[in-house]
């Protein structure tokens, strides 16, 4: 199991948070850079989660899709906090691991934290050591 | 184990036939909204090959070590979606054209159903000389053998 990627998109449709676990590449191949991917990244799992709730009813959730080369899990808090993840095709569903993050770690270091703010414009009070070391531990154990 | 619908989408993100096969698992829809639907699934599917995460980079020195010279895989688009309800494939052929098969959650080898409805296309839609590309399709041994196939499967 590989993780590649990780987001996370707030109720105002910003990317918060984002981090990468592939190494950087030596050649600049691609254009877009790692901003841009965020929005592409919410520009999809927007659009498809609108289309799930069209056809499956209100009460179903996009959990997953899958390409030839990658696989992307969802997960949204009721207060509409996206947690996104990209991994190699063989993961099985992460649903559970995006929760765990967002009990463990987001409300425990980012929600408890007195000095991180309400909304996280830019990604501010995300940032934090603790989050930040927490998440990277957990991935790497899943790894 | 249910298929519950169909629909196939042009290689310009028209909206060129939906079936819908099995009542009660998916939400009904209007004809206007499966185009809406269509449109915007062909769009996201160019944007999923886009996000690949890994440097193609890789694939060309692999090649390369091997000592052929081989063109690395295009990234692919969308292949398959999961919610809690139900479970979406999607092919696309090599001429841009994509089968959508709506499934629910628990069915097995929808590779085989997917293949199969694709040589039904090939069969009944292509070889009708009175079909136009890129145009709807309506073609009656098609729905027919389509219907019956389907039902096979359904009731396995």
């Amino acid at each position: 199991m590989v993780v590649y990627s990780f987001y996370i998109f707030d109720r105002h449709t910003e990317c918060i948070y984002q981090k990468s676990w592939l190494p950087p590449p030596s050649i600049q191949t691609t254009t877009t850079s790692s901003s841009d991917n965020a929005k592409l990244v919410f520009g999809t799992v927007f659009s498809l989660r609108n289309m799930v709730r069209k056809l499956g009813g209100e009460d179903d959730a996009f959990i997953s899709f899958r390409t030839a080369q990658y696989k992307l899990h969802y997960y949204e808090t009721a207060s509409s906090l996206r947690f996104v993840m990209l991994t190699d095709i063989s993961t099985l569903s992460m649903r559970n691991v995006l929760h765990q993050i967002y009990i463990n770690l987001w409300v425990e270091y980012v929600v408890k934290n007195p000095l991180s703010p309400v909304e996280h414009k830019g990604g501010e009070g995300v940032r934090n050591e603790l989050f930040e070391l927490g998440l990277d531990q957990f991935i790497r154990g899943l790894m | 184990m249910t298929v519950f619908a169909l629909i196939i989408i042009n290689k310009a993100g028209g909206l060129i036939y939906h079936r819908t096969f099995h009542e009660g698992g998916l939400n009904k829809i209007s004809t206007n909204d499966y185009l809406v639907l269509a449109g915007t699934f062909h769009g996201v599917h160019a944007i999923t090959a886009r996000l690949n995460p890994i440097p193609q980079q890789i694939n060309r020195n692999s090649a390369s070590s091997a000592g052929i010279m081989t063109r690395p895989e295009p990234p692919s688009g969308l292949e398959v979606l999961e919610s809690e309800n139900f479970r979406l494939q999607c092919f696309s052929t090599l001429t841009g054209i994509k089968f959508l098969l709506f499934t629910d959650t628990t069915q097995t080898n929808v590779d085989l159903t997917m293949r199969r409805v694709y040589e039904m296309y090939t069969d009944y839609v292509m070889k009708n000389p009175f079909y136009q590309l890129e145009m709807p399709v309506r073609c009656e041994l098609f729905e027919r053998k389509l219907t019956s196939y389907i039902r096979e499967v359904n009731n396995r």
